[in-house]
């Protein structure tokens, strides 16, 4: 028993630790609730934020005109498939850009995302990011948890073990 | 190589794709071009870099008919002086972007600045859809903004066309609540680019 709780405060003192230490750039949210997102992908295939509880959303908002934004975006893809989505799902959504703008700049840049596309720009402002590009992460309870400032190189050794912290790996 | 469409697209996106990337090659390599023509003036110091570019109306017009603003749109946004403004707190723990707090002046009489809520009724009146109304508020500085420590951040402000230079002066509140020391930086003689 004696060893049963050792190894819970064990585990839990791990979590803390792991929750509290975030890579710079990234600041720690009030832990509200994630406001709706219910968009369309490229191919027409609906995305609700509200069917996805139970795992970390990496939720990200871009446009192609944004510098930062196209620097970030490879790094992303790095990493695309690195997460089980069952554990860490990456979403990315382009702000009030058009099905053939977001399509032609993704393969440019030959990325094979499939981005949720905010066509009239109404869902990103109910998230209110503090610019573009910006990275939210919402928990598995879908309250919101993180927020990265600007672009970040989400494929650097300190980023990438801070993802797989949340995704458990 | 081509970049590598995703692959369940069919030959009519293909096609699409090459054509909307040759349009999006020439625009970018225009604007390139653009913006070696504009004004630029930096100031550093150990907390704050801030750098000013003064975008010309060919810039304006390439960069949002690019968009696919309509033309009513773009004569709007030709009438007035962007200046793209960059900000990156280097080393205080909290710097306060308020626009308001912010002077424009041209021989100490001031230049009222052109808000959101201008453009707001403006895009009402041309009829702007939705999505551009969008990416233009994200292309604006925001009016007001906590910035941490390492955090940049840039957009546009908007002054009514100048033919004179003009002066900015912008003002910092710092501290997380503020009360910490004012953080004042002045440009003097800044000019619209007016183009051609």
């Amino acid at each position: 028993m004696r060893k049963l709780i050792t190894c819970m405060l064990v585990v839990l003192s791990i979590q803390l630790h792991a929750a509290e230490d975030i890579p710079k750039g990234l600041i720690t949210l009030d832990g509200r609730q994630a406001p709706p997102l219910v968009l369309n992908d490229l191919d027409g295939e609906s995305w609700d934020i509200s069917k996805a509880k139970g795992r970390w959303l990496f939720v990200h908002f871009w446009a192609s005109w944004c510098g930062p934004c196209r620097k970030e975006m490879p790094t992303i893809q790095a990493i695309y498939n690195q997460f089980d989505k069952s554990e860490l799902e990456i979403v990315i959504i382009n702000t009030a850009e058009s099905e053939d703008t977001v399509f032609s700049f993704l393969a440019s840049i030959q990325m094979d995302l499939n981005p949720l596309l905010d066509r009239d720009g109404l869902v990103t402002e109910q998230w209110q990011p503090r610019g573009l590009p910006s990275t939210f992460f919402v928990d598995p309870d879908g309250k919101l948890r993180y927020l990265a400032l600007g672009g970040r190189p989400w494929d650097s050794p300190a980023y990438l073990a801070f993802l797989k912290r949340l995704a458990g790996n | 190589m081509l970049p590598c469409p995703r692959p369940e697209r069919n030959s009519k996106n293909t096609k699409r794709f090459v054509v909307t990337n040759l349009f999006i090659i020439g625009f970018v390599y225009s604007s390139v071009g653009l913006a070696a023509k504009a004004a630029s003036t930096r100031h550093e110091d150990k907390d704050v870099l801030v750098r000013l570019v003064a975008r010309t109306p060919e810039q304006l017009a390439a960069f949002y008919i690019g968009r696919g603003f309509k033309q009513a749109a773009i004569a709007k946004i030709q009438e007035t002086c962007f200046i793209t403004v960059i900000i990156k707190n280097k080393n205080i723990d909290v710097l306060w972007l308020e626009l308001d707090n912010w002077l424009f002046t041209h021989n100490g009489q001031p230049i009222k600045r052109i808000d959101r809520n201008y453009w707001k009724q403006t895009w009402q009146e041309v009829n702007l859809p939705t999505n551009h109304q969008s990416t233009f508020g994200w292309t604006l500085l925001p009016e007001a903004r906590d910035l941490r420590r390492d955090e940049s951040v840039g957009g546009n402000v908007v002054i009514p066309r100048q033919t004179t230079s003009f002066d900015i002066t912008m003002r910092f509140k710092t501290g997380a609540d503020k009360s910490a020391s004012l953080k004042t930086i002045s440009f003097e003689n800044v000019q619209c680019e007016n183009g051609k």
